[in-house]
């Protein structure tokens, strides 16, 4: 709590006098030796006080990273970042999935977070017989490029009903966990539906930094049969439990929206503090990547069977090493008749309008409530566009169109329709929040087995 | 990355006071609209009167923000009472003829809107956009002139709900100065108390938990330039501090009327306790009705709430129903509320104790790690458990005062959950969740 209290104390203006410090504080990070898989301060140690629980579902550490966006444009000096190790540009923070690992794999993943966050998923609890409760487990690895700061780290489920402040994540009314600690959060979700996760220490400047990710929960309707009336197919996968089908899917893909404001990224690699008021974000992301990086191929996505080299690294696939620490892909694939499931949520910190380009979509969920009225008034709709402020998420599905050719699939865009957010500002004006959505003859896909694949 | 200045003296004092109006006004669950008892230090604040006539006099004075700067500010208060912000309350009952008399004592035309409000007359006569004789638009609605001026509206409050009034001359300068407030329009109690957000009877709560959050922006440019007389240019407009009902956290959780704050009357923290049903689902001590959130938007961007383990079912939007033409129910439970420039919306919610966990009949399934491993919040009591006072590492301060939980509501675009660059302030408040009935709270 002495260092808590300290750094409580210390005021704006504080760190503006001791702004030539930094400098230097800067450059010495630079020439720390290989911190991408080395730890220079001593490597932390993962407590054992909860030896006796059951393992968690999941395990995520919190530390820090440096991913890679679209080189166009230069931001001087912000962007590309001058700090960054080679094939890299923007330093982040983040967490990683670390499930599995041996304690030195957990320690050698300081300086490795993906962005974004984990996407995960759990099944609806069920209060009568206890099954699907969810643990996540938590710890602090520390920041190799920051080892002047002892930031805590909580994860924060947004969104989620009826959760005590102690599994909240909340600092002011929780508990958050320092660098080397762990503490295990425990989800009992009876409401299903698109949430989204994050730190929520000093969370303007974590969320931002992109501890963020997506997390959904499947509806207790799942695996009972449902015929769709719209199109006579019957269904065993749902966005919620809706009692007719009508939220049945073939297929689903997760789109978190972030942003990346160069200047603060840049401020935090060189121990400089952005005043948020000036917040002007630059690029705009899907799954942790600017567009045309969204169509790259997925890395190790399944959170519940990682795949990791022997050091717990992720393995970068062959020709999009850059997106290393970005493994999850925006691409939607679908067979022609398929019902696309997607699942949107927005933790930038301003509006998007994500537009899909010649097929129209059912927005039937928004912040994992389905939408209907208390006496089950139907308030779905239909539209090509899906506009979300900050913190919202929105469930829309739509049916693949027919493959019509002549190449081996059907090309539809789905982009942000605030043209600046989907756009790297460079002279193409295509990038950001684009992705497509491909569309191919029936049956040449067959099922899918983990979201987004 | 410095969590902000908590001015921890600032909450000691908020604790402090807090009791002291708490045990004053214990009699705060009878609050009633025009109830002449000292005003709750939580919840809504009501400028009330018989025959609904309130005089308006626009003021400036100070506030103060998180980040210990002082603003100067134009607002309206009501007769003669000094400067407040934002402006006072007002409530009045479906149907009442409203007349509000405003002076203007600043040395410019000054007038007041109220938007969703129909026919609203001035000095008698429709209430009209003034223009020049050039033809250019001057003024949403008729003024009270400069210097000492005076003009009276009135209107008939026909539809219950949540209103904005705000000033209709200069507004892009006048509202950002404070010219504003909230106008509360409540429809009849049902025949035995019941009370209403709107016509419909699914929109039912708890009178004793009705609560407001009025959204507002400032640059401090702007103020500081109106103060000297010097021009601004709008162009330049950036707004730099976001507040919630007129104060920035912490002082937004202090007690409605606090001391250290004496020209931001209406505080934020909405107090309640858990609904549970399965334990006790008619048990007045377990809160069966919903409580009441109004939400209103004053500033010039969208600003979205996101309060934290409840959801609110949004009922009204801009004083209208949310409902189909045979009645069906539109309403909506949202996570993130993003309120438009000018709008509201009234949420109902509650905090369910669904998992009912106890330190011995049903502890949360896992171990506690060592307190000494962890840090902790002001607003953490300790313990996992409601109504339990853990045990907390010597040297922390700890502000709960039986086991109560709290619950954060903030705006989602992060960056404005800032005073001027510094953190975790701003358009923050918190969901405080006392222990069922009969506690050992203050």
């Amino acid at each position: 709590m002495t260092k808590k209290f300290y750094r409580r104390n210390l005021t704006r203006r504080d760190f503006l006098k001791v702004a030539g410090g930094t400098l230097a504080a800067a450059a010495g990070a630079k020439i720390l030796p290989g911190y991408l898989g080395k730890n220079v301060l001593s490597p932390v140690s993962v407590g054992v006080a909860n030896a006796q629980d059951p393992p968690p579902d999941l395990y995520f550490a919190g530390t820090d990273s440096w991913i890679s966006l679209p080189p166009v444009p230069g931001i001087p000096p912000f962007f590309p970042d001058d700090a960054a190790p080679p094939g890299f540009n923007t330093y982040m923070f983040g967490f990683r999935n670390v499930t599995g690992m041996s304690k030195a794999q957990i320690e050698a993943q300081k300086g490795k977070a993906q962005i974004p966050s984990p996407l995960f998923w759990l099944n609806q609890y069920d209060p009568n017989t206890q099954a699907n409760e969810f643990q996540i487990k938590l710890t602090n690895l520390g920041l190799v490029m920051r080892p002047d700061l002892f930031d805590h780290h909580s994860i924060h489920f947004h969104g989620l009903r009826h959760i005590i402040p102690f599994f909240d994540g909340e600092p002011h009314a929780s508990v958050t966990v320092p660098i080397g600690r762990e503490f295990t959060y425990v989800y009992r979700v009876r409401e299903p539906g698109t949430y989204m996760y994050h730190c929520h220490v000093e969370d303007v400047e974590h969320v931002h930094l992109g501890m963020t990710g997506l997390v959904f929960v499947r509806p207790a309707q799942d695996g009972t049969p449902f015929v769709y009336s719209g199109n006579g197919r019957t269904y065993t996968r749902f966005a919620y439990n809706d009692g007719d089908g009508s939220t049945g899917f073939d297929r689903e893909f997760a789109l978190l929206m972030t942003e990346v404001w160069a200047e603060a990224h840049w401020d935090f690699s060189h121990v400089q503090l952005p005043e948020w008021s000036e917040y002007k974000p630059e690029f705009f992301l899907l799954n942790g990547r600017a567009y045309p990086d969204t169509l790259a191929p997925n890395g190790s996505v399944d959170p519940f069977n990682p795949v990791r080299d022997a050091n717990g690294d992720l393995i970068p696939t062959p020709g999009y090493e850059h997106l290393q620490y970005q493994p999850l892909s925006s691409l939607i694939t679908c067979n022609e008749g398929d019902r696309v499931l997607l699942r949107f949520a927005n933790l930038g910190f301003t509006q998007q309008n994500m537009t899909l380009a010649g097929i129209k979509m059912g927005i039937v969920g928004k912040d994992a409530t389905p939408l209907r009225g208390r006496d089950g008034t139907d308030q779905s709709y239909q539209t090509n566009s899906v506009f979300m402020a900050a913190g919202e998420s929105y469930d829309g599905i739509f049916t693949a169109p027919p493959y019509q050719g002549p190449g081996p699939y059907d090309t539809y865009l789905l982009y942000n329709r605030v043209y600046n957010h989907s756009s790297n500002q460079g002279p193409s004006g295509f990038g950001g929040q684009t992705t497509e959505v491909r569309v191919y003859p029936a049956t040449t896909l067959g099922p899918q087995l983990i979201p987004n694949t | 990355m410095r969590t902000l200045i908590f001015k921890k003296m600032r909450w000691v004092l908020t604790l402090l006071v807090g009791l002291v109006l708490f045990s004053a006004a214990s009699a705060i669950n009878t609050f009633q609209v025009a109830d002449a008892q000292a005003p709750p230090s939580e919840g809504i604040v009501c400028t009330a009167s018989p025959d609904s006539t309130f005089t308006l006099t626009t003021k400036s004075g100070y506030i103060g923000t998180p980040d210990d700067n002082v603003i100067f500010m134009w607002g309206y208060s009501e007769g003669t009472a000094p400067f407040q912000h934002p402006g006072p309350v007002l409530c009045v009952n479906e149907g009442d003829t409203v007349t509000v008399i405003l002076h203007n004592t600043l040395a410019e035309d000054v007038s007041i809107t109220f938007p969703g409000q129909e026919d609203v007359l001035a000095d008698g006569e429709p209430a009209q956009p003034q223009f020049d004789t050039g033809g250019n638009l001057t003024s949403f609605t008729n003024v009270a002139p400069a210097n000492g001026g005076s003009i009276t509206y009135s209107f008939v409050a026909s539809r219950p709900g949540t209103f904005l009034y705000k000033s209709g001359t200069d507004p892009l300068k006048q509202v950002r100065m404070g010219l504003f407030g909230a106008l509360i329009v409540q429809p009849p109690d049902g025949p035995n108390g019941e009370r209403y957000a709107n016509d419909r009877p699914d929109s039912q709560y708890n009178p004793d938990t009705e609560f407001m959050m009025l959204l507002s922006e400032i640059d401090p440019f702007l103020n500081q330039a109106v103060e000297r007389g010097d021009p601004f240019d709008m162009n330049n407009y950036k707004p730099r501090y976001w507040l919630m009902n007129g104060r920035g956290f912490p002082d937004t959780i202090a007690p409605n009327f606090a001391s250290w704050l004496p020209s931001q009357p209406y505080g934020s923290l909405p107090r309640v306790h858990p609904f549970n049903d399965t334990v006790a689902p008619t048990d007045p001590a377990y809160n069966p009705l919903m409580s009441l959130t109004r939400y209103l938007n004053v500033g010039s961007e969208d600003i979205p709430i996101h309060p934290h383990s409840k959801s609110a079912l949004i009922i009204t939007r801009d004083g209208y129903p949310l409902a189909g033409p045979a009645g069906e129910d539109f309403a909506h439970e949202q996570f993130s509320l993003p309120a438009a420039p000018g709008q509201t919306w009234d949420g109902l919610f509650n905090w369910y104790d669904t998992e009912n966990y106890d330190p011995v009949t049903n502890p949360i399934p896992v171990t506690i790690p060592n307190m000494q491993n962890l840090a902790f919040g002001q607003l953490f009591s300790g313990s996992p458990y409601l109504g339990d006072e853990g045990s907390l590492p010597v040297g922390h301060t700890s502000l709960t005062q039986c086991g109560e939980y709290y619950q954060i509501s903030h705006v989602h675009a992060l960056q404005k959950i800032t005073s001027w660059g510094a953190p975790a302030s701003g358009p923050i408040t918190f969901l405080r969740i006392d222990p069922p009935l009969p506690n050992n709270c203050p």
